[in-house]
């Protein structure tokens, strides 16, 4: 292989405009093979030289040490960097899932350390890689598309068969007799010399002004975006997927072509009944009233009103009996004047009371007694406790609730009183007013003149004794 | 450096004392840069036009049912009541497992010092980033509403709602995208130094614009090296166990719930040696044509095909043993409900899927212990078809036997996939040979420098001496 050891200038002149004064840039060498470059290499290195490099189509083995090459600090970015990920992962979950927005699943704590380790570990692992790519291109000042060794054709071959020394004209040591000699004395296969350009560094006037009127252009929609987030509108928002928000039912006051009439909203159908409708035309069987007051709200205010008395005033300033009194006549306020019915809406059988005896006794006895005293075994147990949030219950036998109408008395079933709850969901109307009958029934049975009965039965009432 | 004459060499024969050449014939570094380079500058050869247009149709085949499944919904699929997760959750397995040879092969070979590795990583590292790609398709679609899919990622958003870190699903979005990262970093990273190569050797001005911006300004300086070179292991160090967690996690998946046959302690183990025995079984499907085709025999040598073959033996053993284990801790561990999910298995209604996995995934492999077939590369490709078939039905069985037939037989049923599902495991693999094809045709198929790197040792050492072998 002929050794061509002339130095030749890659440059060439250009035209007079924007042309600046070419600066030798440095000194390009080139090897056939790694052994002669690596022994090129260390004679470099004992020259006192800083800044200078070699350039090779693969990693060649030992040449760190034959340039002289620090250890770099990549490992420690990586290592950093894993921490960091490991870190977010960790305090990332812990304020996503036990802070910001606690998720309770199975009882299982809201933050446990094991349940973390795979997010960790990923993250870990991806912050780490990243450290490692980027932390590589960055310690050596990659990307860097422009390079003005790039420019000898017979570099080219540097990654693919040929082994290159270049040697950096801002090395103090640096100087171009000197070095040139000293380079051509490790037995290159050729030198050259690579030069800055002569053309002017500097960006076109064009393109300098097209690139900021692109910049800007590049903006206009973040700042439409922008705007409209910030904005409020009457017309409604662009839907690109319609995600059964918004659904083609028809709707009341529109006009259609499905029906004749051209109308959405539709007529009642003769014969059926509109959903609601149907108690309205029953007042005095679903409500107790002869008719509907016209404020609605005062059918299921009282018990509200009074559930709220309660719980406002402390439980030690609340006897039993006196709070009873009290709330009782609160509520008697609003509900006394209603029009109750005061006879049965529907026909009072026997089988009627038998039925009233036996809900009376699922639904009532517990707290009102099998008598209505207001004696049940859960008000007997709650005074035993004296807890003094129990409120004792009414007993039927006063004389204000022997007063009231059968139609409030199937109200206070209904909606509750007090502490007693709405008793309406859990039985239907049918047995509301067979408790009712029943619970008349009771009243009554405290009131008999002993002279009305006859012997027989005063001999029984004796024997149960 | 002059070029190494020698005479073809068979390098599956062990010489003892002696290291095998990792590359055949008469190359240098100049002869290993022509061959890689020559199908990104030449004109193709009609064989690839035709298989790329195969794949694009199948490819477009694929998008086309996507956006119809979008625009009907998932009940395209044959996904209902009791099997949810049917063909999509299949295909996701199958393809993540897919992808697990290439960082492997490129990872844990580098830092176990295999040099054989270099013939073959960066083909299955691209293999690896199309892999994943097909995978990541399937639970993006099967989640229904598709543009919805940001709810899966802890981002803020107008409902003030936060992901449950605590589901193996949500792990399983950040360790399949921190794999796919990782990966493509690794591979992209790979590359750049060859890049650098083909811009450098790029005739027309395209092509040294697009070469040119990648190779990001590479010039093969010893000080770049020698960061790059610290980079690599340290990427490789890193990718290391993520390749073992991805299919880690995605067992999870199945393990943490309380399904007769998911629920079980082998899974990770076992996922990932199966990921592993299917990802070499589909480099070898892949490279094996390819190196013919694409004349880069000398590169990609009989013995690294024979390589491969041992780790498939290695794996396809482990898998093996996973299922037997399987069936003694169903046995062993006494739970009705498990022991009957692995005789149904056997012999109940999916026994035809179950067999079709146990011959293809035990028998099969077991055929490489002939050296004769190990090292006949049409024979291995037959195999490994045989493997790629087992391994998708080992994720069906998996999964489909389990929730057909769980806890009550009132929720038994039987899944029957509709022409959708088999139409879009089809296009899957288009879209992956669409994507393998361009990587062939553009980028460098082979790891140029890393070759390069090796190749020096036996040759230049003097370690391989061809006349002793008579």
């Amino acid at each position: 292989m002929s050794m061509n050891k002339e130095i030749m200038a890659t440059t060439i002149e250009h035209p007079a405009e924007n042309k600046v004064e070419p600066e030798l840039l440095g000194l390009l060498a080139e090897f056939n093979d790694p052994e002669s470059l690596m022994e090129a290499s260390r004679k470099v290195r004992d020259a006192g030289y800083n800044r200078w490099d070699t350039h090779t189509p693969f990693p060649v083995h030992g040449i760190d040490e034959a340039m002289g090459i620090k250890y770099t600090i990549l490992p420690w970015i990586v290592a950093a960097c894993g921490l960091t990920g490991g870190t977010i992962a960790i305090s990332m979950q812990y304020w996503m899932n036990a802070v910001d927005y606690p998720f309770l699943i199975s009882g299982k704590p809201l933050f446990s350390i094991p349940a973390c380790i795979p997010i960790m570990f990923e993250l870990s692992v991806l912050l780490a890689a990243f450290g490692a790519f980027f932390g590589m291109l960055g310690l050596n000042q990659l990307p860097k598309l422009y390079n003005p060794i790039f420019k000898s054709d017979a570099f080219r071959r540097a990654t693919n068969d040929r082994f290159f020394l270049s040697m950096d004209a801002s090395d103090p040591k640096f100087s171009e007799i000197d070095t040139g000699e000293f380079v051509k004395s490790l037995n290159p296969n050729h030198v050259e010399e690579f030069w800055s350009d002569v053309e002017s560094p500097k960006l076109p006037r064009n393109l300098k002004l097209g690139l900021s009127l692109f910049g800007v252009l590049m903006l206009m929609p973040i700042a439409l975006v922008a705007y409209k987030r910030s904005t409020v509108t009457d017309n409604p928002r662009i839907h690109i997927i319609p995600d059964m928000d918004f659904q083609p039912y028809l709707k009341a006051q529109n006009t259609t072509t499905i029906f004749g009439d051209g109308r959405e909203m539709r007529p009642h159908i003769p014969g059926t009944i509109p959903r609601g409708q149907y108690k309205d035309d029953n007042i005095p069987f679903y409500y107790g009233l002869k008719v509907l007051p016209e404020d609605q709200d005062v059918i299921t205010i009282a018990a509200q009103d009074d559930a709220k008395a309660d719980e406002e005033k402390p439980a030690e300033a609340k006897p039993a009996e006196g709070a009873n009194a009290d709330a009782q006549a609160a509520a008697e306020d609003k509900l006394a004047n209603l029009p109750w019915v005061t006879e049965f809406p529907m026909p009072v059988t026997d089988k009627m009371m038998a039925r009233g005896k036996e809900r009376y006794r699922i639904y009532c006895s517990v707290c009102h007694g099998l008598g209505g005293e207001g004696d049940g075994l859960v008000t007997l147990r709650a005074m035993d406790l004296q807890q003094g949030t129990w409120v004792r219950p009414a007993s039927y036998h006063t004389d204000n609730v022997r007063k009231q109408p059968v139609g409030r008395l199937f109200h206070t079933i209904t909606n509750g009183v007090r502490k007693m709850p709405a008793y309406g969901p859990q039985i239907p109307p049918e047995d509301r007013w067979a408790i009712v009958l029943y619970l008349k029934a009771l009243q009554k049975s405290h009131q008999v003149d002993a002279d009305t009965l006859t012997n027989d039965e005063k001999r029984k009432l004796r024997d149960t004794k | 450096m002059a070029s190494v004459a020698s005479e073809p060499i068979d390098t599956t024969t062990e010489v003892p004392g002696k290291r095998t050449p990792l590359v055949t014939g008469a190359h240098d570094y100049g002869t290993i840069t022509d061959a890689v380079c020559r199908l990104a500058e030449c004109k193709a050869p009609l064989s690839w036009y035709v298989a790329l247009a195969a794949s694009a149709a199948l490819m477009g085949m694929l998008f086309g049912l996507v956006g119809y499944l979008i625009i009907t919904g998932v009940g395209v699929w044959g996904n209902r009541s009791p099997v949810f997760w049917g063909w999509p959750i299949v295909n996701f397995v199958f393809w993540v497992g897919i992808g697990h040879a290439g960082t492997l092969i490129s990872a844990i070979l580098f830092l176990f010092r295999q040099d054989w590795r270099t013939g073959i990583n960066r083909a299955a590292e691209a293999m690896t980033i199309f892999a994943v790609v097909c995978a990541g398709l399937f639970p993006g679609i099967h989640i229904g509403r598709v543009w919805l899919a940001y709810w899966l990622f802890p981002i803020p958003n107008q409902m003030s709602m936060w992901p449950n870190f605590r589901s193996p699903l949500l792990w399983d979005v950040f360790a399949v995208s921190t794999y796919a990262t990782v990966s493509l970093l690794f591979w992209y990273m790979g590359m750049i130094p060859d890049l650098a190569t083909l811009r450098d050797r790029a005739k027309n001005k395209i092509a040294q614009f697009g070469y040119g911006l990648f190779s990001l300004g590479w010039n093969g300086s010893s000080r770049h090296w020698h960061r790059y070179e610290r980079a690599y292991l340290l990427l490789a160090a890193l990718a290391t166990p993520l390749v073992l967690s991805v299919h880690t996690i995605v067992s999870f998946d199945f393990a943490v719930s309380q399904l007769p046959g998911w629920h079980t302690t082998i899974f990770p183990p076992y996922f990932v040696a199966g990921a592993v025995f299917s990802g070499f079984a589909m480099v070898l499907t892949l490279m094996i044509p390819v190196r013919s085709i694409c004349g880069i025999k000398d590169l990609l040598t009989d013995r690294h095909l024979e390589n491969m073959t041992k780790v498939i033996i290695a794996t396809g053993t482990m898998v093996g043993y996973a299922y037997a284990m399987e069936f003694f801790i169903a046995w062993y561990g006494g739970n009705r409900y498990e022991t009957f999910a692995f005789i149904n298995r056997a012999f109940g209604p999916y026994a035809w899927a179950y067999w079709i996995m146990v011959s293809c995934n035990v028998i099969s492999p077991q055929l490489f212990w002939i050296k004769k077939i190990r090292t006949t590369p049409w024979m291995i490709f037959v195999v490994c078809i045989f493997v790629n078939i087992g391994m998708w039905f080992e994720r069906f069985v998996i999964t489909v036997t389990s929730l057909s037939r769980d806890f009550l037989p009132s929720s038994w049923g039987y899944f029957k996939p509709t022409i959708v599902d088999v139409l879009m495991l089809i296009g899957s693999f288009g879209l992956f040979m669409t994507l393998f094809l361009l990587f062939c045709k553009f980028l460098p198929m082979v790891a140029m420098a890393e070759v390069k790197s090796v190749y020096h040792e036996p040759h230049g050492h003097g370690d391989y001496q061809p006349e002793i072998k008579d």
